[in-house]
Parts: C-alpha cells; structure tokens; sequence
C-alpha cells in the first residue's frame, strides 16, 4: 500500500485525481445486461466496478422469512475475490453482511412491498472492481435494477458519501482520501430528499455534517441525472414507436374494461357476453380481454392510507441506524474496512 | 425454485429435435454459439478474463500472494481454484458456500490447468522449502446460460495467459509475467436423447441426464476428464466425443488464446 | 391521447383524481409507480415495459404442475404465487388417489384463476370452457407486458396468427403461448411471435406478421392445408366465425384513424 500523501488538496482547490471537493467521480451504467435476471444493471463509477440484478418478486423460502402483508426485500452486497489488492475469501463476512442489511433496507422505503405479500425482492450487488465507494456505487446500481425488473416504486434512491481529508469536506471519496481521510459519511437518499441508508465513522463537527449532508443532496441530484438518462435512453428512438403501441394496446385492454363496466353494470349483462364469446371459441384468450392491472388501482388506496405510517417507518430505521453504529466498532470489523470502503 | 419443474412439453420439444437433428437455437449438434473473450477487465487482479459464451457470462480473476510450499512440493508454487454459483446468475442459484455442483466444476477447472502443466510451477518457487507463489483463480459466474464450466476453463487460460507475478509489490524483485507453457480447452458434451451436444444452453442442461468434459492439449492429448450425472456413455459415443474434443479444442485455441 | 415514457417517481398530475393504475397519489399529487409508459385519458395511468405477471381474477393462464398433494395440483403460474388446483375444480370427478394420471408434475395446463385473496393465494380451475391439458404442441414465453400485443387490437393478431400459420394458438395472460400445429408451420409461428415480440412497431405490424407467415411456405400451407383443418377440428371443435374477424377489422380501422388524427 502506498504511503498516506501529505496533502489531499490542493491550493487551488484541486483533489489528487483532479477533481474540486464537491465534484462526483465519472459513472457511466448500462442496463440489462443479463438475461437470466428480471433486471440488471452495469454500474462504473470512477474504477468500481459493480453488477447489480434483481430477481422476483418471487416465491419466498423458507416459509419462516415470509412477511403475511408485504415482500421482504432482501440485499446480498458481494465482493469477487479479485476486487480488491489482496485477495479476499469469497463468501459473505461481517462487513458484507451489514452492508446488506443497511442497503436493502435503504430501498424498503420506496419499493412499494404491499403489492406482493409473502414474496420476496432479491436484489444482488456484485462488486467486481472495488475502489473506494463501493456500497453507495451497489445501491446506484441496484437502484436500476429494481426499476428495469418493473418493480413498482415510489421513486429512485441514489448514494454518494462525503468526508473529510485537509480538514476539509470532499464529496466522493476516492481510494487514498478514504484510507487516510478523517471521515467517512456515506448517504442513500430518495428524490425528495429523505435519508435511506446512513452510517459513518470518523471524527465531524455538528457544522460538517450539516454541510456533508448537503454535499451529498447535490451529489445524489447528479445521479439522479445519470439514472434518468440511462432509463429514458434504454427504450430510445427507435423502439419508442413499439412502446408507444404497446402502451395503446395496453390502454385498448384497459378502457374496454372500463367501458364494459360502465356500460353494463348488471352482472348479467357481462356474463351473457362471456358465454357468447366462449361459444364462438374455445380459446377465450383472444376475445377475453378484460381487467387489465386493476391491482394497482386497488392497492394505491391501499397505499394512500399507508403513507404516513410507512414514512414513519423510514424514520424509524435511520434511527435505528444511526444508533447501532458505535457498536459496530469490534476488531473484526477493521480486517473488513482495510479491504475498502 | 420452481424453474426446476420443467415443463413436460419443453423437454418433448427438445428431445424431438434432437431425433431430427437439431437443436432449440437452430445449431448443429458439435456447433459453439459465439464465444467473446475480453483480457484484463479488472485493475485490481493480477490477470483477468471475461468470457461470453452466447448469454453466458463468467468472470476469472487472478491473484497472486506469497505463501509457504506444500512439504512434498517445496519447489513448486501452489494453485487454488474457487467457483461459486452466484445467486445473481440464475434463478436456481442460492447464497450460501459451494454446493456439490459448484465444487465439483471448481475442480475440473483447477485439474485442466493443473494437469495440463500450463503453469509451470517450478518458476513459481521463490525459496525452496520456504516461500513459493500461490496462484488464486477465481471463477464468478454472471450470467448462467448453459455450459458454465467451459467458459470458466476459457477464462482461467486465459487470465492466466495476461497474468503478471507482482514480484515489486511483494518485495520479490521485479515484476515477470506468468510461466504459461500449455493452453488446455475445456469441452462439455451433453448427452440429450442419445444424441451428443457441445456448448449445451441452459435448457439442454436441465433435460440431460448425463455429461462429459473432456480438456485437450496443443498436441491433442488429453489431460482431465469428467463424467457428471445420473445417466450413463456409451463408449462408441464417447469415444467419439474424446476426439471432436481435440478438433474443436484446437479451433478455439487458435482463435481465441493464441493472439493473447 | 398524451403518451410519453416514464419513470418511477416522475410527476403526472397535480390532480389527485387524475391518478389511476400504475400511480400513487402524495400531497395531492400523481406519480408514476412504474418505469413504463404513461398515458393521459379520463385519468393517468402507467403501463410497465417489464414485470413478472400479477395474477388476477378470471385470467386465462398456462401453468405447470409442480407438486400433486392429496386435494390439490400445485402450479407454477409465471407469477411469484404458485396456484392451487383444488381436485374438485377438475372437470370430472377424480378420485384422490387418481389424482396423478389425470395431471402430474411437469404438465402445462391451461386454466382459469378463480379467485386470488388478500394474502395471494391463488385458486385456480378448469371447470372453464378451453380449460385442459395441453399434451402436444409448444409454449412460448414472451414477457407478460407484451401479452396484448400478440392479442392485438380485439384479438386481430392472434387470428392472423391463426388463421396464416395453420397452427392453434393460445396467448395465456402470463405470458404463455401455446401453439400446436405441424412442425415446420409451428417454427414458422415461434419466429412471427418473437418478431411480435422483438420487432419494433411502425404501425400495422398486424399486416407485417401476415406477410410473414404467408411468405415461404405458402406452397405447402396450401398442401397440407386440408389435413391441417382437419386436425384442428379433433382438438378444437368451435372455431371463431367470420363475424369476430370482420368485427376486428372494422375496430382496427377505427383505432388507425384515431392514431392518424393524434
């Protein structure tokens, strides 16, 4: 390991790698990349290098894990052996384990979990190349995964962590300003601005984390961008015209819905059609077109009344966050963090 | 999972191919979808590969530490290959440690290179009875479409082949590259109907019975093999399989590790 | 019609009462749930690009057994709730220990959802018309948000698809397509699916898969035309009447005139 340089910032203003202190390292993402997956995403983000794919929802075992009124969203944050400078054992270690506990809990305020009861979400984040940042570099990454899978969320999470090197706070910490830096803030924050995924450690003033938080908003905003873009380019120009008429179509399903409701509102008005149309073939499919997605109809009462408790929620799990994070201070836990951040 | 049913009318549809001869995606029986081969993809590793076989997607990074010999070996570096069947590659995979399956492919991978001699390990010795190079492959699975272990015994060659040994690192001197002195090639043959597919899809995986992986050498010996599975080979067919694995061997050799 | 590609979270609407499937409402506001595109009639709503299949009530879909208990068959429905047959809701009377013969682990079998409770069990039956075992043919997956695609406007493209391939078709909600017909016609219609799948749409596609599928083997369409339809009668007694097509063609002018003047 190289040794700790004597200063991180220049006069100018200008960090090691050139960047200012609240400028984001470059990301660039690509989305379904594999086809096993119901979603996946490709995330480089300055040399992280990080895979993320969602399975599901899916069937949940064992039977014990189930939630009766909600999916479980369950995070697996994984490092290849080769990711890092020395080798690592595959498997999961403490370290892993609570990055996946803390990051998929940092979507569970915005997945809508209420839609599928007793399933399960997987979302699994492979790091591949890890420089510094890799589990916000995961959650971006997971992040456009859960939407690519079609998953139904309130909004997309980005995360970004800032620290202080110079005694000064930087945004994106890189590999040298995370090793010999003085702290460490890593965020995942929703579009509104609500605070998901928390931890830290280091030394801050009560000013600095104020300041950090606001650093990592406007770092979060330019993700944001980034994730905005990858979608809106995915389905582009030249597909857009399909899209656009399977959307009609999907519209046609729903509207005769609609209309048959409206229309015939007698049970038997409905019945009699269906009959006649079953008589006319006997592969009703074609004919059968009806109640198109009506379940998100129903459940976005459901949720309306759900809001505030669920945001009450969300709270509730920062705090539990923030509380529980003097206690991961064990020996164990320091073999992990020399790996990287 | 539920993928593991497999409907009855996908297997008739397969099978029923096979007795005319051909296969779900429209290839010959001892035809390979397209193979990509990308060398260096990680920084961090010592020598990496990333292999695509059609949809199928592994990943092999080479790290290299300083360790003690074997005491019946005390001149000769140490090999150690891992394979793990990654949740995120197919639905039928679970977190946890290696199962039998993945173990089991570890293992011909590793014996592919090491029976192979293609490193060679004597050069690896740093001093004798004290310190020698330990060679870390490591296989992680992406994508799984079908036929795993080829790809992974690709990609280790092939990362071995861009390896460096990171003498200054270590404090060992300076930097060489890998000994790399045989470039052995992995084929898989699927037994489906009684009929013998190479670079078989997912699909044709999950309605086989029976498999063999047959790994070549430049000069067209063989230096591992392995029969997995319930069923059984007829020995005309396997036979037969042992030398189309030389011919196809050596085409993928030529085209893909040669110009490495 | 207003469409345009969205993404979760996006602002819709400042009218709540604008909100409709594929949306939530938050502060009197409308946003999209889904990645997918939205559109703007009476109300706004959000059909996703991708997804697994949400079952529903009175959906036709194609499962596969996976489990036979002493009461139920235990299907896999391409959703993430696996559907129970109930042995009374086959269409004779099976006795428990029968229960196998009639349908055992790795059969598809295309059934009706009869009902889907707040915890999501699916209940499941073949006490439909159509309802069966499917013992010959082919399924193919597409992605369950294409589903009315391959049905086209008023089933238009599943009767071309019909009546240009020789081949019986049924387009089950999750996704499933099953095809059964002669070998050759059955690979040429796997390729028209996957184009209806795959191909991007510049208006009449419907057309486009005709033109397809009548293209090479017309010749021999025509040969075995008449053992074709014969075959098809055993399996499939009742066949749509012209009146259904003539119906679709009269509602897909309609819908291009309304494209046409948007």
């Amino acid at each position: 390991m190289s040794d700790k340089p004597e200063k991180f910032i220049d006069e100018n203003g200008i960090r090691l790698d050139g960047r200012r202190v609240d400028e984001i390292r470059p990301m660039t993402v690509e989305m379904g990349v594999l086809t096993r997956a119901d979603g996946s995403c490709y995330l480089e983000w300055g040399n992280n290098k990080v895979l993320a794919a969602v399975y599901g929802p899916r069937e949940l075992h064992p039977r014990r894990l189930q939630r009766p009124g909600e999916a479980l969203v369950r995070y697996r944050y994984n490092m290849a052996a080769f990711s890092v400078e020395d080798r690592i054992r595959p498997g999961p270690s403490r370290r892993s384990t609570e990055i996946s506990k803390v990051s998929g809990e940092a979507f569970e305020p915005v997945v809508m979990k209420q839609f599928y009861p007793s399933a399960v979400i997987d979302v699994f984040a492979e790091v591949l190349q890890a420089d510094a940042g890799t589990r916000t570099a995961a959650i971006n990454a997971a992040t456009l995964a859960l939407v690519d899978a079609g998953i139904p969320m309130k909004g997309l999470v980005a995360a970004c962590a800032v620290g202080k090197v110079d005694g000064q706070l930087v945004l994106d910490l890189n590999k040298p300003e995370d090793n010999y830096g003085d702290a460490d803030l890593p965020i995942a924050m929703t579009e509104d601005g609500d605070i998901t995924l928390l931890q830290m450690d280091g030394n801050l003033t009560v000013e600095e984390v104020n300041k950090g938080i606001e650093m990592v908003r406007e770092g979060c905003e330019q993700i944001f961008a980034i994730q905005k873009a990858a979608l809106l380019e995915r389905f582009g120009t030249a597909e857009e015209e399909e899209v656009l008429e399977d959307a009609e179509l999907q519209a046609e399903l729903m509207s005769e819905e609609e209309e048959v409701s409206e229309a015939a509102e007698e049970e038997d008005a409905v019945e009699e059609s269906e009959d006649l149309e079953a008589a006319e073939t006997e592969d009703p499919e074609d004919v059968e077109v009806e109640e198109a997605e009506a379940m998100f109809e129903e459940d976005v009462t459901e949720f309306e009344v759900n809001e505030e408790e669920a945001e009450e929620e969300a709270a509730e799990v920062n705090e539990e966050d923030i509380a529980s994070e003097p206690e991961g201070e064990e020996s164990t836990e320091e073999e992990g963090e020399k790996y990287e951040q | 999972m539920s993928n593991e049913a497999v409907s009855r009318l996908k297997k008739d549809f397969i099978f029923n191919l096979a007795l005319k001869g051909q296969r779900e995606d429209g290839r010959a029986f001892d035809e390979m979808r397209d193979i990509k081969l990308e060398t260096n993809v990680i920084d961090k590793a010592e020598g990496s590969a990333k292999v695509y076989y059609g949809d199928t997607q592994v990943i092999v990074g080479i790290k290299l530490q300083v360790g003690t010999p074997f005491p019946d070996s005390a001149d000769k570096g140490v090999i150690i290959t891992s394979m793990e069947l990654n949740p995120i590659a197919s639905p039928d995979f679970e977190a946890g440690p290696p199962r039998p399956k993945a173990i089991e492919m570890a293992r011909v991978v590793d014996r592919g290179i090491r029976e192979s001699g293609a490193i060679d390990l004597n050069k690896l010795c740093i001093t004798e009875g004290e310190e020698v190079w330990m060679v870390f492959i490591d296989v992680h699975v992406l994508n799984d479409s079908g036929n795993l272990l080829d790809a992974a015994s690709l990609g280790a060659i092939a990362a071995l082949m861009t390896a460096t040994i990171p003498a200054e690192r270590e404090g060992r001197g300076e930097d060489t590259k890998m000994p790399i002195r045989e470039m052995p090639v992995s084929l898989t043959f699927v037994n489906v109907g009684g009929e013998y597919f190479i670079d078989a899809s997912n699909n044709e995986e999950s309605i086989c019975d029976t498999k063999v992986t047959i790994v070549s050498n430049q000069d067209g010996s063989i230096c591992a093999m392995q029969k997995s599975g319930a069923g059984s080979l007829s020995e005309e067919k396997f036979l037969k399989a042992v030398e189309k694995s030389c011919e196809i061997g050596a085409k993928i050799r030529e085209e893909y590790l040669l110009n490495i | 019609m207003d469409r345009k590609i969205v993404i979760p979270g996006q602002l819709l609407s400042d009218k709540e009462k604008m909100a409709g499937p594929g949306t939530y409402v938050k502060d009197g506001k409308v946003y999209s749930l889904l990645y997918g595109i939205a559109n703007v009639k009476n109300k706004v709503s959000v059909v996703p690009f991708s997804g697994k299949y949400y079952p529903s009530r009175k959906d036709f879909i194609i499962g596969t057994v996976i489990d036979v208990t002493p009461s139920n068959w235990i299907m896999e429905t391409g959703s993430p709730y696996d559907g129970l047959l109930h042995v009374s809701e086959y269409p004779k009377r099976v006795d428990s220990s029968e229960m196998r013969k009639c349908m055992s682990i790795g059969d598809c079998v295309i059934v009706r959802i009869k009902d889907v409770s707040k915890s999501m069990k699916v209940e499941l039956t073949m006490r439909e018309p159509g309802s069966r075992v499917l013992t010959k043919g082919r399924i193919i997956d597409v992605v369950p948000a294409k589903v009315p695609r391959v049905i086209g406007h008023s089933g238009s493209m599943v009767s071309i698809l019909k009546k240009e391939s020789n081949c019986d078709v049924f387009v089950g909600k999750n996704g499933r397509i099953w095809i059964n017909g002669k070998s050759d016609d059955m690979d040429h219609l796997a390729a028209a699916i996957e184009m209806i799948e795959r191909e991007s749409h510049i208006s009449g596609l419907t057309d486009k898969i005709g033109r397809f599928l009548r293209n090479e083997p017309e010749e021999v369409a025509e040969s075995d035309a008449d053992e074709l339809i014969e075959e098809e009668r055993s399996t499939l007694p009742a066949k749509e009447d012209n009146v259904t097509e003539e119906t679709c063609r009269k509602v897909d002018a309609l819908l291009d005139d309304e494209v046409d003047e948007a």
